[in-house]
């Protein structure tokens, strides 16, 4: 946003250019009383003749490609301000290089280029190639965005809120490099995780992970260390109530000793998918 | 009673399994582009320059669908889903992270070989300390894959001559 536009209330025209329509029910959300995004002023017109911004959603397919480029025309030349809800319109979002989806030819579809390409920004560029004026563009990333990040977005319009995110870039000469150190040997730790991967997923899986070590830590200090990792986990077990967290705990126990028993034994122990 | 919720001007937190925008830990990461594999819109890239001896791998928030394939592939835990949320940008400059990362000099070529100094650091952590002499493993290591396969060739004709003079 070059210039901040003086914008008291912004009335919104909705334009699908072929989404997937998980975009357009938050942006339905984002009208209910709950959100109400009318209190910022913003109206949905029926018409594109009638709206300062247009709320695009969909990866633009060849298609949509002249009636967007019509109802664009259409609004009023100012603000001509474009919301691109979604990350289909930022960047072709996973239909990407779809073969309906309209992409420049110069632009072809498996560069590496960044920021990427795609969406709404090719349909800008044919725009100012044509010498169409268009204002203002704010990109809400979001597969969908939720009711809030259209909000904000909208609030970085009326100039309620600054955005909160920038280019970043890290260098190796400058970020030191750091690797965890653990009290297990690092072969038996990935083998676990990727075992655990399987029966939970990615979410809960590092911090069941992590407190499994704690207690292996705790026993392999002990003289008997098989004995006192089974009652460790069973006083760990009395206290949880998660039952899914308790059959993680036991299978992690089981594995930990098949995998120590092969790596003492010199056999293969490496759990292959 | 209002039910309409006052956001902009009050302050909101997803809930911690929520899938907001994803983010690489710099420190972390050792550019071993398993994440790049995975990622199925192309949002995350690997761009290798050998002239200059970097790896970038570059992560655009705009084309991210929020999948959490890479963080389920991650093997060091560098790339997180984290709960924040507030991605709204009027440049799409905003949404890149670049982390470069130095490439390996190979040490028989003296060109760049096709990993980083921190992969190389991260399997020696993997492989186990008994089975090979740290000294030949040093050696060995900071080749490129041409030399190391130049090296086996050479050392299995000398090794041939032993048993067929």
């Amino acid at each position: 946003m070059s210039a901040k536009p003086k914008l008291k209330s912004i009335w919104v025209f909705h334009l699908n250019t072929g989404s997937c329509n998980g975009c357009d029910i938050e942006i339905i959300d984002v009208l209910t009383p709950y959100y109400d995004i009318e209190r910022l002023g913003v109206k949905l017109v029926g018409s594109p003749r009638h709206a300062h911004a247009m709320l695009i959603s969909g990866p633009l397919t060849r298609q949509a490609y002249y009636g967007a480029k019509m109802a664009i025309k259409a609004m009023p030349p100012e603000p001509r301000i474009m919301v691109a809800i979604g990350t289909c319109v930022c960047s072709g979002g996973i239909f990407y290089n779809g073969y309906p989806i309209y992409r420049r030819p110069e632009s072809g579809r498996e560069g590496n280029e960044y920021p990427r390409l795609g969406g709404i920004i090719e349909l800008l560029k044919d725009l100012r190639d044509e010498g169409v004026k268009v204002g203002p563009v704010i990109y809400i990333p979001g597969c969908p965005p939720r009711p809030e990040e259209i909000i904000y977005g909208i609030a970085q319009l009326a100039g309620l809120v600054e955005k909160r995110l920038s280019y970043q870039e890290y260098s190796d000469e400058f970020v030191k490099f750091r690797l965890p150190e653990g009290p297990v040997e690092e072969r038996i730790v990935l083998t676990l995780r990727e075992k655990l991967r399987h029966v939970v997923g990615y979410l809960d899986r590092d911090a069941i992970l992590e407190e499994f070590m704690k207690l292996v830590e705790k026993a392999e200090k002990s003289e008997n260390p098989r004995e006192e990792l089974r009652k460790l986990i069973n006083e760990y077990s009395s206290k949880q109530r998660d039952m899914r967290i308790v059959f993680c705990m036991r299978l992690l126990e089981s594995e930990y000793w098949r995998i120590k028993d092969a790596i003492s034994a010199g056999k293969e122990f490496v759990y292959w998918i | 009673m209002p039910v309409t919720l006052k956001y902009p001007f009050v302050k909101i937190t997803a809930p911690p399994e929520y899938r907001g925008i994803p983010q690489i830990d710099p420190t972390l990461c050792i550019g071993c582009a398993a994440c790049v594999n995975a990622c199925p819109p192309d949002a995350i890239l690997r761009i290798d320059d050998y002239d200059r001896g970097t790896r970038k791998i570059v992560l655009d928030i705009g084309r991210c669908i929020r999948c959490a394939r890479c963080e389920e592939v991650c093997p060091t835990r560098a790339i997180k889903l984290t709960n924040f949320f507030e991605a709204a940008s009027p440049d799409r400059r905003d949404h890149v992270e670049v982390v470069e990362l130095r490439l390996v000099k190979c040490k028989g070529c003296g060109r760049y070989a096709d990993f980083t100094g921190r992969q190389v650091q991260k399997a020696l952590k993997i492989v186990p300390k008994e089975i090979i002499e740290k000294e030949a493993l040093d050696d060995k290591v900071y080749l490129c894959r041409d030399c190391k396969r130049k090296e086996t060739v050479d050392f299995t004709i000398e090794a041939s001559k032993e048993v067929v003079p």
